[in-house]
């Protein structure tokens, strides 16, 4: 499966090292993960979060989570994986802390009802944002950052039939808001 | 009859969903469901396209802050200091209640008037030198743990400060309330301390 950011421990120099440090409890091992991991860990995080100070917060538990449990990773899959997998599952927990997606779904669903056939036509970013959390974060992991329907499922402690409609749906959106619908 | 997007979404994962062989066939068959399927394609290719969100400030100061203040909390734990450090906190809580008590002035004159002897505890304890004093275990400990938690509340201050909304006076009174009445305490153990030694 493509990722659309390929950041990996390859990028970090003598990786195997500064994880063994970052165990040991070295902070300067720790702020060389932070600076390998700062854009991409805030950028998994902005997508789904709703605003930048959740985003930021989120940055910061996920480094601190990756101080912590260091010690889990195995090192069997890619470093960036794990620091990854770390801030989904942070960044989907402050969603569900938060309890955005019920105002959310109502609010997208009764603007839906009044603007269903008002043309729209926004730019990537904007009908992004535009989505409600559940479903921007869905289409986040799954099509941009790879992750399966099995997987979200666990980490939004759903199932995978709620992951592929809650993906469904974003598209049917996103196609609209774009301006993407086929002519009849 | 067309493909539905989850039908076009299956499709375009995996291919091996029930009934896909059909949904191919078809997209194979209608010119609408194969454009269908290619704006699908780019749309996803154009979000991968996006670039990469950044934070607008540096954040690892706080982390590493944190850090520091996991490992210390995790010494004294330790140690088997954490019972004196609770009973500090509870000693705290009650001198600072009995100190600082709130008057009739109003909150923004009080703010001012509590933030102004903090302040006065600061250049109490950079008298003192306690850096450069030789200090026992214990002392040193209690010391420690009274640094931790008045980092803690600057942290809590820096942030009831900065947020947008605004903290309240009263918010911020509570706040430097409990920070001078730890500062007293951190001075107070220093100063026993030099007395002890004959300093």
């Amino acid at each position: 499966m493509p990722r659309a950011l390929v950041v990996d421990s390859y990028l970090i120099d003598d990786a195997e090292s500064v994880i063994a440090r970052v165990r040991a409890g070295d902070p300067a091992a720790l702020e060389v993960l932070y600076r390998s991991f700062e854009t991409p860990v805030y950028n998994v995080a902005r997508r789904i979060c709703r605003t930048v100070e959740d985003a930021e917060d989120v940055l910061q538990e996920t480094f601190l989570e990756v101080y912590r449990s260091i010690g889990q990773y195995r090192g069997d899959g890619s470093l960036w994986g794990w620091v990854r997998q770390v801030a989904a599952s942070k960044a989907l927990m402050r969603l569900r802390r938060n309890k955005y997606r019920d105002t959310d779904e109502l609010h997208d669903e009764v603007h839906a009802f009044r603007k269903e056939d008002t043309p729209l036509r926004m730019d990537l970013e904007a009908a992004l944002e535009r989505l409600p959390e559940v479903s921007r974060a869905v289409v986040w992991l799954h099509d941009v950052e790879g992750y399966t329907h099995e997987e979200i499922a666990a980490m939004m402690g759903k199932t995978p039939s709620f992951s592929k409609s809650q993906l469904a749906r974003a598209h049917v959106k996103l196609r609209r808001w774009l301006g993407e619908e086929a002519v009849a | 009859m067309h493909l539905r997007m989850d039908q076009l979404l299956a499709l375009r994962d995996a291919g091996s969903e029930p009934g896909s062989a059909e949904a191919r066939q078809h997209v194979a068959q209608c010119d609408e469901c194969a454009a269908e399927l290619e704006r699908l394609h780019q749309r996803v290719a154009r979000m991968r396209a996006l670039p990469a969100l950044r934070p607008s400030r540096d954040r690892f100061a706080e982390v590493a802050e944190r850090v520091r203040g996991e490992r210390r909390q995790a010494r004294l734990r330790r140690l088997g200091v954490g019972a004196l450090a609770l009973a500090a906190s509870l000693v705290l809580f009650v001198i600072g209640r009995d100190v600082l008590t709130p008057g009739v002035a109003r909150a923004s004159d009080q703010l001012t008037a509590t933030m102004a002897e903090s302040a006065a505890l600061e250049q109490a304890l950079q008298a003192l030198r306690p850096d450069q004093r030789v200090t026992d275990a214990y002392t040193a400990r209690v010391a420690a743990s009274l640094e931790d938690r008045i980092a803690d509340l600057d942290r809590r201050l820096s942030a009831a400060q900065a947020t947008a909304t605004g903290a309240t006076e009263t918010e911020l009174l509570s706040l430097w309330r409990e920070r001078v009445g730890l500062m007293d305490a951190l001075v107070d153990v220093h100063v026993t301390r030099a007395e002890q030694v004959g300093l």
